[in-house]
């Protein structure tokens, strides 16, 4: 018996007339499921014999496909990516130990969640990296905030910068001591003085004005730091391959549901550095930049490098000439290791939601999370995903 | 290759009873910096000495002359670069030294950092034997009766560079003759600013790499900022411009000296 002829609209498309060897349900299949070729046959039905069993390559992207009754064509439903929000989290381009990796990771994923969780909850991108880089900063396995390097005197002294894309407002402190976020200073900075950036006691002064409780200096300072502070005591030491010898500063970039861009950074700097070292993290261009027309960096690395190619306004740039955000991350990079020989790495994004995590240092923790997908990484090459429900 | 060195002493509406003088200074700045390059002796030293002649001269806002924060003192920022390595050196919020800039070539020459600041930054150039003047010594009696009248620092940023009476930065570009460039910044900064307040001296690659024009104009229409540049590039092509009431700017390129204040303005005479 022939096909019957169709009365009404003809249903070219039968969902149920399809099954899917390998187990699958024959309705919707998403995510990674349908990456893999699938052997698909006709279900026999009381009008049709069943045609012969097919392979069927999806593209990488297809989230659910049906089969045509007639045709026997498979029609993928190529769902247009949700893009925004966005969050991309660096905490430290260098080399890490292979016993303080684990926590690294752990703690650029949860910061990535965090700063997530208040973007699909409809908060700006500011206030999604100011969150993430606060939890940064809370956990001592990085170097800002609490568990942040010791300069040669081993006193703890920090920079941090925050810059909004819609406006351009930017904030930043340098050389700060005795606060233990930084990053919420900085802001403050940007929303209630008129410059950009207060230095050393100047900022401590302005903390002080805006309640922030000061604390101990103790409460900053890990066993870890100290340590590594007293090897570098020694005069033979060079802090800078020591530098890369961790990982260092952290940083996040986002871009909202409204597709304003926003970037964070912030770092205890350099090991045994100077009194009063200021790295390039507080100053805008070089340790980020953030405008809603171009993208946001947030950068990390040798901060004196960084410093002289400004790197982050750099890697903009690129991206104003039409590059992508990916492209412009490597072409800065490239530069900022051939011209003044700086190792680093940078997390980008542009207001649409296209996104990077590139380095040219051994390793960088990073997390990214975009679409209900948490993306992570450590080593060149690497990117692994989840959902970002899942608690790790 | 033909030196070049461009210098200015500030952009803003500079009052006609400091137009002579500020006029006469960077022609001398950029008089003392052309005659280093005339030596041999590189792009830095010759923006490094263009600048030293501005800060010691009490027209202009950086060195002597600098303007004081809320609480009364005299806060100094410079920068300075040396476009053959991208070596770059900086200070911010230093105290009681005569030349910043000075002490910006020592924290690029010896330290292993770009910038240090306040405190630590006065510490090194101890150890660096600077010399130190009290703040009594940088402020003149003019910037001390302004610093009294604003007090409350009621006015705007804003309005302080699109309208008035405020005193700016002073900087320096150069080529010598082997194809090098350099810059130098200093500047003491915005009057009752808060203690602590780092400008956009002491960071690098403002103002200089991009098209000065384009780069004004842009800074105009997005976020509503006045401003003037000097630029200088390897092939000795030259630029200042503003988008302020006026900047006090002076080039020799070897031909000439070049002089202006007023926008449009351009005079020339024998170097």
């Amino acid at each position: 018996m022939g096909p019957q002829p169709l009365k009404r609209a003809p249903p070219l498309v039968r969902r149920r007339a399809l099954s899917f060897e390998n187990g699958g349900s024959p309705d919707v299949h998403t995510g990674s499921f349908l990456l893999s070729p699938i052997v698909v046959s006709w279900r026999r039905t009381s009008h049709h014999p069943p045609p012969a069993p097919r392979v069927f390559h999806p593209p990488s992207s297809c989230m659910s496909a049906v089969l045509c009754f007639k045709c026997q064509s498979v029609l993928c439903q190529v769902p247009v990516k949700v893009m925004l929000p966005v969050i991309v989290i660096h905490g430290g381009a260098g080399h890490i130990p292979k016993e303080r990796a684990q926590l690294s990771c752990a703690g650029v994923r949860e910061a990535a969640r965090g700063g997530y969780g208040i973007l699909r909850a409809s908060g700006s991108a500011m206030d999604a990296v100011v969150e993430a880089v606060t939890m940064l900063e809370n956990n001592p396995a990085y170097n800002a905030g609490r568990g942040s390097v010791l300069n040669v005197k081993g006193e703890v002294e920090m920079d941090a910068i925050v810059m909004d894309g819609r406006t351009l407002d930017s904030g930043a402190v340098s050389a700060v001591r005795r606060v233990a976020n930084p990053v919420q200073l900085a802001r403050l900075v940007m929303e209630k003085t008129k410059h950009l950036c207060l230095t050393a006691e100047g900022a401590s002064q302005f903390a002080r004005a805006m309640g922030i409780p000061e604390v101990p200096e103790e409460s900053l300072i890990t066993d870890y730091a100290r340590m590594r502070w007293k090897k570098n005591l020694a005069p033979d030491a060079n802090p800078v391959e020591c530098q890369m010898g961790k990982m260092g500063t952290v940083g996040a970039v986002a871009v909202d549901t409204e597709g304003n861009v926003a970037c964070a950074t912030s770092t205890g700097g350099m090991i045994n550095k100077m009194e009063g070292r200021v790295g390039d993290t507080p100053c805008i261009g070089c340790g980020g930049y953030a405008d809603n027309k171009v993208g946001a960096v947030s950068p990390t690395g040798h901060g004196e490098a960084i410093m002289k190619v400004t790197l982050s306004r750099l890697i903009l740039f690129h991206m104003e000439q039409g590059r992508s955000a990916e492209e412009a991350s490597d072409l800065g990079l490239a530069y900022m290791k051939e011209r003044v020989q700086g190792l680093g790495g940078v997390v980008t994004v542009d207001p649409k939601g296209a996104w990077a995590a590139r380095f040219s240092s051994l390793q960088m923790a990073w997390a990214a999370v975009q679409d209900e997908q948490l993306h992570y990484g450590l080593y060149a090459g690497e990117h692994f995903t989840e959902s970002a429900q899942e608690q790790s | 290759m033909k030196p070049v060195i461009v210098v200015h002493g500030g952009a803003w509406a500079v009052p006609d009873e400091l137009s002579k003088a500020s006029v006469d200074g960077v022609k001398a700045a950029a008089r003392a910096g052309f005659a280093v390059l005339e030596k041999g002796a590189s792009a830095l030293d010759a923006v490094e000495a263009a600048v030293r002649a501005l800060e010691d001269n009490p027209v202009f806002d950086a060195g002597h002359g600098a303007v004081q924060n809320t609480a009364g003192e005299v806060e100094l920022d410079a920068i300075i670069m040396d476009g053959s390595t991208l070596a770059s050196g900086a200070v911010s919020s230093v105290r009681n030294i005569a030349n910043p800039i000075t002490l910006a070539r020592a924290v690029m020459e010896q330290t292993e950092h770009a910038m240090l600041t306040d405190r630590g930054a006065n510490l090194f150039a101890e150890k660096m034997g600077l010399p130190t003047v009290t703040t009594e010594d940088l402020v003149t009696e003019t910037e001390r009766r302004e610093w009294e009248r604003q007090k409350s620092y009621a006015v705007g940023v804003k309005e302080l560079f699109n309208k008035q009476w405020v005193h700016d930065t002073v900087g320096a570009v150069a080529l010598d003759s082997h194809g090098n460039v350099a810059c130098a910044t200093s500047t003491g900064g915005i009057r009752h600013k808060m203690v602590g307040r780092v400008g956009d001296s002491p960071i690098i690659g403002q103002g200089v790499t991009e098209a000065v024009k384009k780069a004004l104009k842009y800074m105009g229409e997005r976020v509503q900022g006045g401003g003037g540049a000097i630029a200088v590039c390897p092939s000795g092509q030259w630029a200042a411009n503003f988008t302020t009431k006026r900047m006090a700017w002076a080039c020799v390129d070897g031909e000439a000296l070049h002089y202006g204040l007023n926008p449009k303005e351009e005079f020339q005479e024998a170097p």
